[in-house]
């Protein structure tokens, strides 16, 4: 196939403005997937079938975008490094390949303005990234390894590999097999933990999107593991108020000095299981137990703290059931219910004061709650007593009406079988 | 002859005591079934009212102001934005079912149990709730204001 030289200056023109260049600058003909479609090489096909798919396909780029070359041309020829084909990136070369369009803030802006330009210099800082830079790692992830190349979607397309509910199972496919991960000498049952946990099984069974999964924690492109002293860092952009009592307390300060993950010490790091007042004080179960004894200080403030909010649980419970029982029963005790709410947020407030690890704050919500839920329960007995009056007096009533047909009923025959004055026997 | 003259006397004797009868069992089934009835009344999980009127002039809730009331046996809050419109929610935090509050200070609607903050249109925008308040209906009538659960 001959190319004049002008013709050859004008495709390498073309390419040059072409990669990492503007979708409109596209070659409207893409030989590329045809040709790789046709060889019957399903390893060369597939990244053709798979671009379909591809947000950058739906932007207007095309192959030659990222690879170079020229797809107008036939043939090896558009695979000719003289027209800016590269081919397939090394591993060490894709994050420096993707950055060119990705870190180019003016470049990006014409596409997706929100779209953040620093996962080059947020991977350089991560595990992966260190990795691959200073030891020249060939395992670690770079950008394919989470976006598949060919088939790239963004994180809102539910069929992503970044999707929030994929993203467990994208870190998965390394990091949750042990083989692949052996040479590292770190757990592989992350994945398996994370799915047994609440923030799991709100992101799956409740369909709460917002939930936390692996890059929530890590972070994504800068994926690291949280240091001991910032887990709770972590922990508290949602739970916030908690962190800020678990940061005043002194297990904030006794945990860096142990070397214990804060948060993740009692409610452990990727099972985190959905918390329990079972966990509070020296029983089987209960997380205290694990440095505390029913002689230290510790150990009694568990127990002193379980036994309390126990306490204002079963009476909100008892409280909850008479006024359920009178409610069914048709009493209007409404008001109650909803007063009662009052004794459910201090029963709230108290189990989160527990992370103060002090009596004090926990036993002053529960006092308050516990006022509420006494007043409430007199109320559904009140109600109670009252549907047991209005029963036992309908019977009484019933009785006596009953009594009185019968006695009518009783007064008729009787008048019916005297003998009226002036009427004739009968025979 | 006398016999049969008491016939038909006899079989109108026999129908009035049948239907007297029948009347009877009517009478004592239609007054043991609304008894049983109110002694076993049926389960009702909550209170299905769709709508609450409260006795609230709209003029006297000020601008960036809250105050919950009761909807049914739960809570709802009633908010005057800073811009000035009524806008009415469930009070229940979807985080753990705490009651919310107006907080006039940040203009919008927070939690106390655990720190979760809604918007103004009752979008849960930081801390743990999961989703959104669930959004009422409200129409000022009068001296008057009305609440639904929907339009």
């Amino acid at each position: 196939m001959g190319v004049s030289a002008s013709g050859l200056a004008g495709l390498l023109l073309l390419a040059l403005l072409a990669w990492p260049g503007d979708a409109s600058a596209q070659a409207p003909v893409d030989k590329c997937a045809a040709c790789h479609l046709e060889t019957g090489d399903e390893r060369l096909a597939a990244p053709a079938k798979a671009f379909d798919g591809d947000i950058h396909k739906a932007k207007g780029f095309g192959c030659v975008a990222c690879h170079g070359g020229d797809a107008r041309a036939d043939g090896m020829e558009a695979m000719s490094p003289a027209k800016g084909f590269v081919g397939k990136p090394s591993r060490q070369q894709i994050v420096q390949f993707c950055g060119r369009c990705h870190a180019d803030a003016a470049f990006m802006k014409r596409y997706n303005p929100s779209l953040r330009v620093d996962q080059v210099a947020e991977y350089a800082t991560s595990v992966h990234g260190r990795r691959l830079r200073e030891l020249g790692d060939p395992k670690v992830a770079t950008c394919v390894s989470c976006h598949p190349a060919h088939n790239i979607r963004p994180p809102s397309d539910p069929k992503s590999s970044v999707y929030p509910v994929q993203v467990a199972d994208t870190c998965g496919r390394c990091h949750g097999d042990a083989k692949y991960m052996a040479s590292y000498k770190i757990p592989t049952d992350q994945l398996a933990q994370y799915k047994t946990s609440v923030h799991w099984k709100t992101m799956t069974a409740k369909g709460d999107l917002s939930a936390p999964t692996c890059n929530d924690c890590h972070g994504n492109h800068g994926a690291v593991p949280p240091g001991i002293n910032w887990v709770g860092n972590v922990c508290g952009q949602c739970h916030s108020l908690t962190a800020d009592l678990f940061k005043k307390s002194v297990h904030a300060k006794a945990f860096a000095e142990m070397g214990n993950p804060g948060c993740a010490t009692c409610h452990e790091n990727h099972g985190i299981q959905t918390p329990g007042d079972f966990m509070l004080g020296l029983g089987d179960k209960a997380v205290c137990s694990t440095c505390h004894t029913a002689e230290d200080k510790g150990g009694k403030t568990a127990v002193e703290m379980r036994a309390l909010i126990e306490s204002l649980s079963a009476e909100t419970e008892k409280a909850g059931a008479i006024l359920l029982r009178a409610d069914h029963a048709g009493m209007e005790v409404s008001q109650a219910q909803f007063d009662l709410n009052g004794a459910k947020d201090a029963l709230v407030k108290a189990r989160n004061a527990v992370h103060s690890y002090m009596v004090a704050p926990v036993k002053q919500e529960v006092e308050a709650g516990l006022a509420i839920s006494t007043k409430v329960y007199a109320r559904g007995v009140r109600a109670m007593e009252e549907l047991r009056f209005r029963r036992v007096w309908l019977g009484v009533f019933l009785v006596v009406i009953l009594g009185l047909i019968a006695g009518l009923v009783l007064k008729i025959r009787e008048t019916d079988r005297r003998p009226v004055a002036g009427s004739p026997p009968k025979h | 002859m006398a016999e049969h003259l008491l016939e038909p006397d006899s079989s109108r004797r026999g129908f009035v005591n049948w239907f007297l009868g029948l009347s009877g069992v009517a009478f004592f089934l239609s007054t043991v079934y609304p008894l049983t009835r109110y002694l076993v009344p049926p389960q009702v999980a909550e209170s299905t009212a769709g709508t609450v009127t409260l006795s609230i002039k709209p003029e006297d809730v000020k601008a960036n102001s809250g105050q919950i009331f009761k909807f049914g046996s739960r809570p709802a809050i009633l908010v005057r934005t800073p811009a000035g419109e009524l806008r009415a929610f469930s009070a229940i935090c979807t985080h753990l079912n705490c009651t919310v509050q107006y907080r006039s200070d940040l203009s919008h609607i927070w939690c106390a149990c655990h720190n979760g903050h809604y918007d103004l249109n009752g979008k849960n925008v930081e801390g743990p709730p999961p989703r959104p308040l669930d959004a009422y209906v409200v129409n000022a009538r009068g001296n008057q204001i009305v609440v639904s659960k929907s339009a």
